[in-house]
């Protein structure tokens, strides 16, 4: 037995204004679970405690809570020392208990046609990712796009894909989908992240039911445009400015001898709209030893028809771009974009790695730059942590480039899953949250990795908003000036 | 009806709901009965979590027996069951499940249910112990999950009303001593009184009152103290099935469920010699004997000193492919990973956890009870499976018996008689007893389950027996206290638990053989299962005894 201390939110609204956390010391069993912990507060503090459990094997979804603010089946949590206990974000009943209710209803259950078979072998494995939820709502308490929308849940849309798979059901999914708010998704991935079962639910249903969607026609017009003019130009930006691919030869030779070598993957958004990050990044891989060469004729990734269910054409953009670095012998992409990384690694099958740019200087290790004297806060782009699981590079990174660095909560900006361009008005209500919680930090700059990120909050903040390797750059420069003032 | 109105601070009937038919209960067999009772109309279902959630069928993980097959007959799932029963199962129960499974298999098809099909495309099934042929059909290690999935989304379509959170926590009986319904307390403790014509009660088992259960949180036994408080005669509560094969660390998990799919698949058990001992217990059947044979073997290596430090042995799966694991056996994968044991590198350690009743309610063909008014289906009753169930049965017996109580009470005529306010009130002054109470319900809870594991348990004994029975009715007499009307209902569950503990041990008491699951160290009568003289054991307000067989087989 050890001896734990737990601050778990009480809320009786008998009484209570509003939710208030209380202290517990209790005793449990080594490997002891969150939810055992309550039941030693219930057993030896408090039998009032209301919350609910039932198989306690993270099989039937009754359980869930915030433990550290995270969404989690309180029967599979380790319980630890200090952990704070609250309920998912829903309306609460009392205490831990919430009203599940409202959401479950919202799931759609199958229409069996009358003449309904058993479905075929490949039919059913194509259905059984999306059947393993068991609606415990985690995926609806974190996701973003409900804060903000009348999304109906990362679930709710995970069921309409898997009716919309199940030759049985009769009802029309796509239409009921698009009620539901099929394209208020950002694609962020938070809800896989809390999800007990792992249910890819942005890949395996919001994006293919966006694709069921557009072969009816019935994609967003302004999401029409983007893939008309990747069709037309090879790329999801219009030329407004000369673009980094025209400012650059297709390879670049660093400064120093060669420590390496890499292909870089450019994305529309650093090749036509923010070309001078890119030229930045470019500066600080010279200033590194490693070579980088550009293949001119790449393209756009993909990216912003993959996630708007856009995927008629996309096996000729993918094909296209292999070809551009395969037959070069290029062993290693580097991206900057976040979005164009996700997308290479996840729906590419590329004879080369890719790696982020993030990954490429740590691993090569850097020059140290002067620090920037600044206070400077980090975005976690979600295609970044989530698409690719990169979160600790960029902070040592960054660390590294500035006097003082101070961590915010992790959540999506509103920029992706085509939701800037599609739905604005959720992009900008995201992007404000976004202000709220830089403004919170205190920082002179807020740093990401994603142009995506970086054009949107820049939008919705006065905070400056700068690209990691614009950073690193910033603090050479200045590291030159230091040693031309001293010289 | 009056309300109930006593003096301000005493419990009183907040609301009244009227209906048809009754269904208590949410899990498998529950919502079958609600969904065939609603061709009759006027059904109200009460779940005592949210519908789903609670129960054991959710929790349900290797499969489901139905005869599919050409090759495979209902002569053969018979037999096996009856032989798997130790021959003690009530034959014409066992003619029902078995002819009416594939039926019952072919609505949750119909309905929407993802089942693992072949490429021939069939519902697929596995071999499960005990059985001559691989009829468990399964979807992945969740089948009672999607049943249960499928089960919800067809109750949807009908006009049945359901009341959430809602535990029943005693039948009511008319003037004519038939049920006439029964009382709730709802998520708050307010009291809802439901009135019906037919009741049907479909609230699982509850080996909860031992110390180390597979079942769910809800898996009390409600039901069976609730049938016996109304009049009802239960049968065989003594058969109490330890699944061979629980976790047994960290403490916390300890019981919980590793499915028999795992054996299923090519899973091995091996003693800390790395023996594989069911050579010395089942030659022929290895680790797919039944359930009592391979609890049995465990428990006796553990008890001679060849278990692991956890207490258990070994169940190895890594000579399987990962793919296998990782597509067949999910969820196992999953909940050992949570604890630290990738099951595709090392072995699982386990050991024998109460898992299933398989005595009950004494019921007929057509769910009927004992007493009229009440129908009975799924774990709740008794007679289906005899000493010992056969892996995968009782979710096939909760869709069978859930049909036909289902159809049974929809068919039931309007009850006449009228529901005396006096029985009502009697009932409400048990509740209002609960806050005068001085004794803490989650003490008395704990200090039963560690009395049935050690005294009740695997291996029994008469000295045992009658001391467990000692302490369980020191138990039961303690007054429970409520700490507010929100705990009513903890006390209500843990009254319930010692109700159902005296039943299994006056049984275990009455039955002098081994049979099945039933084993007696003690016992002076030596019997084979097939010839025994004896048959259920039986239990009501006013009587007890064991039955004897007229003509032996």
């Amino acid at each position: 037995m050890k001896t734990i201390t737990l601050y778990v939110s009480r809320f009786d609204p008998a009484v209570d204004a509003e939710p208030h956390f209380e202290e517990y010391a209790v005793q449990v069993n080594e490997g002891a679970r969150v939810l055992h912990a309550l039941h030693a507060v219930r057993d030896e503090h408090d039998p009032t405690l209301a919350y609910r459990y039932c198989c306690g094997s993270g099989q039937c979804g009754s359980c869930a809570v915030r433990v550290d603010g995270k969404p989690v089946l309180a029967c599979m949590e380790e319980a630890r020392d200090g952990m704070t206990v609250e309920p998912l974000a829903l309306p609460v009943l009392k205490d831990l208990t919430v009203d599940l209710e409202p959401v479950i209803a919202k799931i759609a259950r199958i229409c069996p046609a009358p003449d309904a078979a058993l479905p075929a072998r490949e039919e059913i494995e194509a259905i059984k990712p999306l059947r393993d939820c068991i609606e415990c709502l985690c995926c609806v308490s974190a996701c973003p796009a409900l804060q903000v929308t009348d999304f109906a849940g990362p679930t709710v849309l995970r069921q309409e894909m898997r009716l919309a798979l199940d030759p049985r059901d009769s009802g029309d999914r796509i239409t009921d989908a698009i009620e539901k708010g099929l394209f208020y998704c950002t694609t962020c991935k938070r809800c896989v992240e809390v999800c007990p079962k792992k249910i890819d639910t942005p890949g395996k249903a919001i994006e293919k039911l966006r694709e069921i969607a557009n072969r009816r026609g019935l994609t967003l017009p302004r999401h029409q445009e983007v893939a008309q003019l990747v069709q037309e130009t090879g790329r999801s930006v219009e030329r407004t400015q000369p673009t980094f691919l025209e400012q650059v030869p297709e390879v670049i030779e660093p400064d120093g001898p060669v420590r390496g070598e890499v292909g870089f993957f450019v994305g529309c958004m650093f090749n036509g709209r923010v070309p001078r990050t890119a030229l930045d990044a470019m500066e600080v891989m010279k200033r590194n030893g490693i070579r980088v060469i550009v293949p001119h004729e790449q393209v756009c990734c993909g990216s912003p028809l993959i996630r708007t269910g856009q995927t008629s054409f996309i096996d000729d953009l993918k094909k296209r771009n292999i070809e551009a670095f395969a037959s070069r012998g290029i062993k290693t992409v580097m991206t900057i974009c976040a979005g164009c990384g996700a997308t290479l690694k996840n729906d590419y099958e590329t004879p080369f790695e890719v790696k982020d740019v993030t990954e490429i200087l740590t691993e090569y290790g850097i020059e140290l730059p002067s620090k920037l004297d600044v206070r400077a806060t980090y975005h976690d782009p979600c295609h970044l942590l989530r698409g690719q699981g990169i979160s600790e590079q960029p902070r040592t990174l960054l660390r590294l480039g500035v006097r003082e660095f101070v961590e915010m909560p992790t959540q999506c900006c509103g920029a992706g899953g085509g939701v800037r361009s599609g739905v604005p008005e959720e992009a900008k209500a995201l992007g404000a949250k976004r202000d709220e919680c830089v403004k919170a930090t205190g920082a002179d700059v807020v740093v990401t990795v994603c142009p995506f990120c970086e054009f949107h909050i820049a939008d919705c903040t006065d905070v400056p908003v700068k690209n990691l390797t614009t950073i690193l750059l910033e603090g050479y420069r200045k590291k030159d000036a230091e040693r031309k003032g001293s010289a | 009806m009056v309300l109930y109105n006593a003096p301000t601070n005493k419990m009183h009937v907040d609301e009244i709901v009227d209906a048809h038919v009754l269904v208590v209960g949410s899990g498998g067999a529950g919502v079958r009965a609600a969904i065939e009772a609603s061709r009759y109309g006027g059904v109200v279902m009460v779940s005592k979590t949210i519908a789903g959630k609670g129960g054991c069928t959710t929790m349900a993980e290797g499969g489901y027996n139905a005869v599919l097959r050409d090759r495979d007959s209902v002569d053969v799932h018979r037999e096996d069951t009856l032989s798997g029963g130790a021959y003690l199962n009530d034959p014409a129960l066992v003619d029902a499940l078995v002819r009416e499974a594939p039926e019952r298999m072919a609505d949750l098809v119909r309905w929407g249910a993802v089942f693992d099909v072949t490429e021939a495309r069939e519902v697929a099934q596995r071999p499960f112990g005990g059985q001559r042929f691989p009829r468990t059909c399964y979807a992945g290690d969740r089948t009672g999950h999607e049943m249960i999935m499928t089960l919800l989304d067809r109750l949807d379509a009908t006009d049945t009303h359901l009341y959430q959170e809602v535990s029943v926590v005693d039948l009511v009986r008319d003037e004519n001593g038939a049920v006439a319904g029964a009382i709730a307390l709802d998520r708050d403790g307010d009291v809802v009184l439901f009135r019906s014509d037919a009741t049907v009660l479909a609230t699982g088992g509850g080996t909860q009152v031992y110390d180390i259960s597979t079942n769910s949180a809800a898996g009390t036994g409600d039901g069976f103290a609730m049938a016996y408080r109304a009049g009802a005669e239960l049968i065989d509560m003594e058969m109490i099935q330890f699944h061979p094969t629980g976790a047994v660390y960290p403490y916390d998990a300890r019981g919980r469920l590793v499915t028999e799919a795992v054996r299923g698949e090519g899973g091995i058990l091996l003693n800390a010699r790395r023996e594989r001992f069911m050579k010395r217990y089942d030659p022929d059947r290895m680790e797919l004997s039944t359930r009592d044979v391979v609890a049995r073997a465990i428990a006796t290596e553990v008890l001679e000193g060849r278990g692991t430090g956890h207490g258990g042995v070994y169940l190895d799966v890594t000579h399987l492919p990962a793919e296998t694991i990782e597509t067949r056996l999910p969820v196992m994968l999953e909940q050992y990973l949570a604890y630290g044991v990738d099951i595709r590198r090392e072995p699982m350690e386990v050991a024998p956890t109460a898992h299933h009743i398989m005595g009950g309610v004494r019921i007929t063909p057509e769910c009927r009870t004992t007493i009229p008014g009440l129908f009975a289906c799924g774990e709740v009753t008794g007679g289906v499976h005899g000493a010992n169930r056969l892996g995968g049965n009782a979710l096939a017996d909760t869709q069978v018996f859930g049909k036909r109580a289902g159809e049974f009470a929809g068919k039931a005529p309007a009850r006449g008689g009228r529901i005396d306010d006096a029985a009502i009130d009697e009932k409400l002054k048990v509740l209002d007893a609960f806050f005068e109470g001085a004794i803490s319900p989650v003490d008395v809870r704990k200090d039963l389950k560690l009395t049935m594991w050690n005294q009740a348990g695997i291996f029994r004994s008469a000295p045992d027996l009658r001391t467990a029975l000692g302490h369980v009715r020191r138990l039961a007499d303690k007054r429970l206290c409520a700490a507010s009307t929100a705990n009513l209902l903890e006390c209500c569950t843990v009254r319930n638990m010692c109700t159902t503990a005296s039943l299994i041990v006056r049984c275990a008491l009455l039955r002098p053989e081994n049979r099945g699951a039933h084993v007696r160290l003690d016992a002076d009568v030596a019997t084979e299962p097939a010839t025994s003289p004896f048959s259920h054991t039986y239990v009501s307000l006013t009587r007890e005894g064991i039955e004897r067989r007229e003509a032996a087989a």
